[in-house]
């Protein structure tokens, strides 16, 4: 591990070459490379997380390019996964990227979820968190979850221990269709609160998300932060035998 | 008896005249439920995902009482 690349990670208060190795150690599954994935990405394999994961199946489309600065122009047409990783190894070639150029699905979520420590949120839809949700009680995998739409976003991270997400968010209700707009730096900024969670999670320091939704809306000054318990009638965290979600399509 | 209501995202639309750095104040009869909160100021139920009162997590059948202050959330799923 090339020690200076991350001179500015172990001048931080508390953050030691052993912090350093433990992320180097980390693995971490990225769901979703558009908005929020565009930062949470760079920030996580630039801070030296050993080997991230990324779940897309998406190709870049010229509408991306407004807010997922993680992909250039030539980048339409190609496979978000494949032009991530390729960007990624440019900015850190010291770790390692692995795209999953496939979709988060009941067939395969426990399998890909398996090889991580960390799920961190990035996804556009419901179904897929809820997946998401169920596939890490399972696992006993942490997730930090956020989602945006316009000018607002949220962020909350979930622990095995509860609560969970359905424990806030409950059953799922109609599909809503896709924000017709999102400010681009909205989706970033929220994007860098889960890279920053992460971290947080990963090397141990700080105070995490847990049972708090920080909320930030954009036309609006200042953050709000509101708390959520375990519902003990949770019908995902309050039951172990869990059944799979169907398809997240 | 007044309450606080503030809406979130996508919510705003059905509250026009809701200030942005502020919340509307609401006045309604004591032991009011949030269901009836909403419905009173034309918020559609079907559209409200999460309920906060006093930034704590609450649901529609919630009593509310004087000085509550109610966060109303639609889904959000953009990533
Ligand atoms: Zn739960």
């Amino acid at each position: 591990m090339m020690v200076e690349r991350y001179t500015r990670n172990l001048g931080l208060p508390g953050w030691t070459p052993e912090t350093q190795r433990r992320l180097a150690a980390a693995r971490v599954l990225v769901v979703g490379a558009g908005g929020l994935g565009s930062a949470v990405l760079p920030y996580l394999v630039a801070a030296g997380v050993g080997r991230t994961g990324i779940v897309e199946d998406d190709t870049v489309e010229i509408t991306n390019l407004q807010r997922q600065v993680l992909y250039n122009t030539p980048d339409v047409g190609t496979p978000k996964a494949e032009a991530a990783a390729r960007h990624l190894a440019a900015l850190n070639p010291e770790v390692t990227v692995t795209p999953h150029h496939t979709r988060l699905a009941p067939e395969n979520a426990a399998a890909i979820l398996a090889a991580y420590d960390l799920v961190v949120d990035c996804t556009d839809n419901l179904a897929t968190r809820q997946l998401i949700n169920r596939t890490c009680l399972e696992l006993s995998k942490p997730w930090i979850h956020a989602a945006v739409s316009e000018y607002y976003g949220h962020i909350t991270t979930l622990r095995p221990a509860g609560p969970c997400w359905h424990c806030l968010f409950g059953p799922e209700t109609a599909a809503e269709p896709p924000p017709s707009g999102i400010l681009g730096p909205v989706a970033g900024l929220i994007g860098c609160l889960q890279a920053v969670e992460a971290l947080k999670y990963l090397t141990g320091t700080g105070r995490l998300l847990v049972g708090k939704l920080l909320v930030w809306d954009a036309l609006r000054p200042g953050w709000e932060e509101f708390s959520y318990r375990k519902n003990p009638d949770c019908a995902v965290c309050g039951n172990r035998n869990i059944p799979v979600p169907p398809a997240a399509d | 008896m007044q309450v606080e209501l503030k809406v979130f995202a996508t919510l705003r639309k059905y509250l026009p005249d809701h200030p942005l750095d502020q919340s509307v104040t609401v006045t309604v009869e004591p032991h009011t439920t949030v269901s009836q909160l909403l419905e009173k100021t034309g918020v559609p139920l079907d559209k409200v995902k999460i309920i906060m009162v006093n930034n704590r997590h609450a649901d529609l059948d919630q009593r509310l009482v004087e000085g509550d202050r109610v966060a109303a959330f639609p889904p959000v799923a953009g990533g």
